[in-house]
């Protein structure tokens, strides 16, 4: 939580952080720079940065000229010597700054948005620390809200073994349709908006790997430990290529473009007829079948021909099961 | 003798930071009681006075304290104007300030380093910029109260996408309480239609956006799917209303779940399948024999793409019009692939 932030600051971001620092500075009264810095998650010298504008700030006062007692003041020797700072006078401001409606409200909503994890689950605490967000907010927060997803029961099983160290076994049926028994160490529960995934290390396969929670089942927790991964990669991203993935072109309405963002191939498109033409790389042709009959007459794949047949093939397949109901329109 | 030419500095020696000015500005309007006249800040305060001209031309100057002001407010800053009792609506002696009780957080706004650690979970699940950014904000204030936060919780890394374009505008006009126009795509209808909205919340619901607004042209409330938003969203200059009720947001998220619970689907789900699996996780009743299940559903449209791409893993029992939806989309999917169709 505490990683130094790279990307540089806007200046309302400086402003925010300048007006946080001094009630930190003053609660302190003697801190180390690496100590605040580490605190705010920045570098040692947007640490000194601060202080020394800090330092020189202050009131215009009665006649405008920023006279020394209208000013912050620090003790110098300490801070060029000792890199320690310590605010000796300080002018207008010694509290924390409200949060604004927007601020909390984006809060509230990832609040929200956790409680589908089991240990918040109707959480009383979550709730009261929604209020405290709403009553610290300069006015009330904007009227966003993320309503919690029932959690799947699956999820308390993994977050134990997580929690416990401990190997899982579970049935699991990949996206290719195989199924079979698997004894995993867990490593990180991921999520991306309402899917849930298990990041682990699969004891059947000797590798790092990505299981979906909702396609796990018979989950058993283990009292067997979970052997140290330190030297595995633990990919940071869900979704990883591979060497045999392969490419189709597809045209996509422009609406439906931000749904197929997990599998572009790369950046390029072309306009065809109000659509864009965009390659896609997928696993496997399963998987294809499914997203192009999720996205019904949004997505078309134009090559290569054994892609196209394939989703004709699928949605045939699927339209089999209703022969001899075209009563309606018919 | 050579003349000399003056070194002229430019004006101001070296240029104000705007960090440091805006920081100049809230500490001069904090310590203010009665407010200061825009005069007063434009020829003392720093980033302002050493650009100030006392022969009166200051226009941009002015435009640019009008741009501070709006940026600092934005932050959640509560910058007040006061008009002159003696000189009501004239806005040279309208006075500027920011009360020191409304700028501080609350006494009873204490977090410990438990809520801490949940609020650093909370603000790393947004991946989208801008809300990712007042999460990260919020934070920074916090941090000011000077409490260590619980080690991270280990073990989780929720993300939450925001894929729908229209929501960052929508989130916009939330707070704007802006009237807004869009295309919407409503399932049934041919084309998109127009629709001028007053927006009330913008809620997540089964992994979807909803947008809850009055539709003016109708004067009633109306919930929408961010999804089928086409095209941009638009700010209708000059028309803003009424802040909604406080927890409009829970009701609406109480009226989906109960519109949720109002539709049925039974499906027959292929034993062994992946629609077996991941459908049956959600089914609220089920006869595993004889493979059909039983689950609620938000909207039927919604459903119906979700449906389709499991093809012959799923078939529909009721009710009809699921069962067509579904049928249609199918159709359409053969009908886009088969040999011989446009490409």
């Amino acid at each position: 939580m505490n990683e130094p932030r790279r990307k540089p600051l806007k200046a309302s971001d400086k402003l925010v952080f300048l007006l946080s620092l001094v009630p930190y500075l003053l609660e302190q009264q003697v801190v180390d720079v690496p100590d605040a810095a580490a605190h705010f998650g920045v570098s040692d010298e947007e640490i000194r940065e601060a202080v020394r504008l800090i330092a020189t700030s202050g009131l215009p006062g009665a006649t405008g000229t920023y006279q020394p007692n209208d000013l912050f003041d620090i003790d110098w020797d300490a801070f060029e010597d000792d890199d320690v700072i310590v605010i000796v006078h300080h002018v207008a401001i010694d509290d924390a700054p409200r949060l604004s409606a927007r601020e909390a409200a984006a809060l509230i909503a990832g609040l929200q948005y956790l409680s589908a994890l089991p240990e918040n689950a109707g959480s009383a605490s979550l709730g009261a620390l929604m209020q405290k967000l709403t009553a610290g907010a300069s006015a009330a927060p904007s009227r966003i809200a993320g309503a919690e997803s029932a959690s799947d029961g699956s999820l308390a099983i993994i977050r134990e073994a997580v929690a416990g160290g401990r190997q899982l076994e579970f049935d699991y049926r990949n996206a290719v349709g195989v199924a079979g028994r698997r004894r995993v160490d867990p490593l990180r529960i991921l999520s991306q908006d309402a899917d849930w995934y298990l990041q682990a290390y699969c004891h059947t396969r000797e590798d790092v790997r990505n299981f979906r929670v909702d396609r796990m089942s018979g989950l058993v927790v283990s009292d067997l430990p979970i052997d140290e991964h330190a030297e595995a990669e633990v990919p940071d991203t869900l979704f990883q290529g591979s060497e045999s993935d392969f490419d189709v072109v597809v045209d996509a309405v422009p609406e439906a473009l931000p749904l197929l963002a997990d599998y572009l191939a790369d950046s390029k498109t072309e306009a065809v007829d109000g659509r864009l033409r965009v390659t896609l790389r997928l696993a496997h042709v399963h998987g294809l079948k499914r997203l192009v009959a999720g996205l019904p007459g949004l997505v078309t794949v134009v090559s290569p021909g054994e892609a196209r047949a394939a989703v004709a093939g699928w949605a045939d397949a699927g339209l089999a099961g209703y022969a001899g109901q075209e009563t309606s329109d018919h | 003798m050579i003349a000399r030419v003056a070194v002229t500095e430019p004006s101001g020696a070296a240029k104000v930071p705007v960090e440091d000015r805006l920081f100049s500005l809230v500490l001069a309007l904090v310590a203010t009681e009665t407010g200061l006249l825009k005069s007063e800040i434009l020829s003392t305060v720093r980033g302002y006075a050493e650009r100030y001209d006392a022969g009166g031309q200051n226009a941009n100057l002015e435009r640019q304290f009008e741009r501070d002001k709006d940026e600092i407010r934005d932050l959640g800053i509560p910058l007040e104007t006061v008009e002159s009792p003696d000189r009501p609506g004239d806005n040279q002696s309208l006075r500027y300030r920011i009360p020191k009780g409304q700028y501080e957080l609350p006494e009873t706004v204490r977090f410990s380093p438990d809520e801490l650690a949940l609020l650093g979970l909370a603000a790393e699940v947004w991946r989208e910029a801008s809300v990712s950014a007042d999460s990260q904000r919020a934070l920074t204030k916090l941090r000011s109260l000077g409490i260590e936060p619980r080690d991270p919780v280990i073990g989780y890394a929720p993300r939450l996408r925001v894929r729908d374009a229209a929501f960052e505008p929508l989130r916009q006009a939330l707070d704007r309480r802006q009237t807004v126009r869009f295309r919407y795509f409503k399932p049934g209808e041919r084309e998109p239609r127009l629709r001028t909205v007053d927006p009330f919340a913008v809620v997540l619901h089964e992994g979807r956006w909803h947008l809850h607004a009055r539709d003016r042209a109708v004067d009633e409330l109306r919930t929408f799917l961010l999804s089928r938003i086409v095209g941009d969203v638009e700010f209708v200059a000059g028309s803003t209303f009424d802040a909604p009720p406080p927890g409009i947001q829970d009701r609406v998220i109480a009226e989906l779940d109960a519109l949720r619970l109002a539709n049925v689907a039974d499906l027959a789900v292929t034993a062994g399948s992946d629609a077996e699996i991941r459908l049956g996780k959600r089914a609220v009743e089920g006869d595993e024999d004889a493979g059909v299940i039983r689950l609620h559903y938000t909207d039927e449209a919604v459903l119906a793409d979700e449906l389709a791409a499991y093809g012959p893993e799923v078939r529909v029992l009721a009710p009809a019009t699921l069962r067509e939806a579904v049928r249609d989309r199918l159709r359409l999917v053969a009908e886009a692939h088969r040999e011989g169709a446009a490409r």
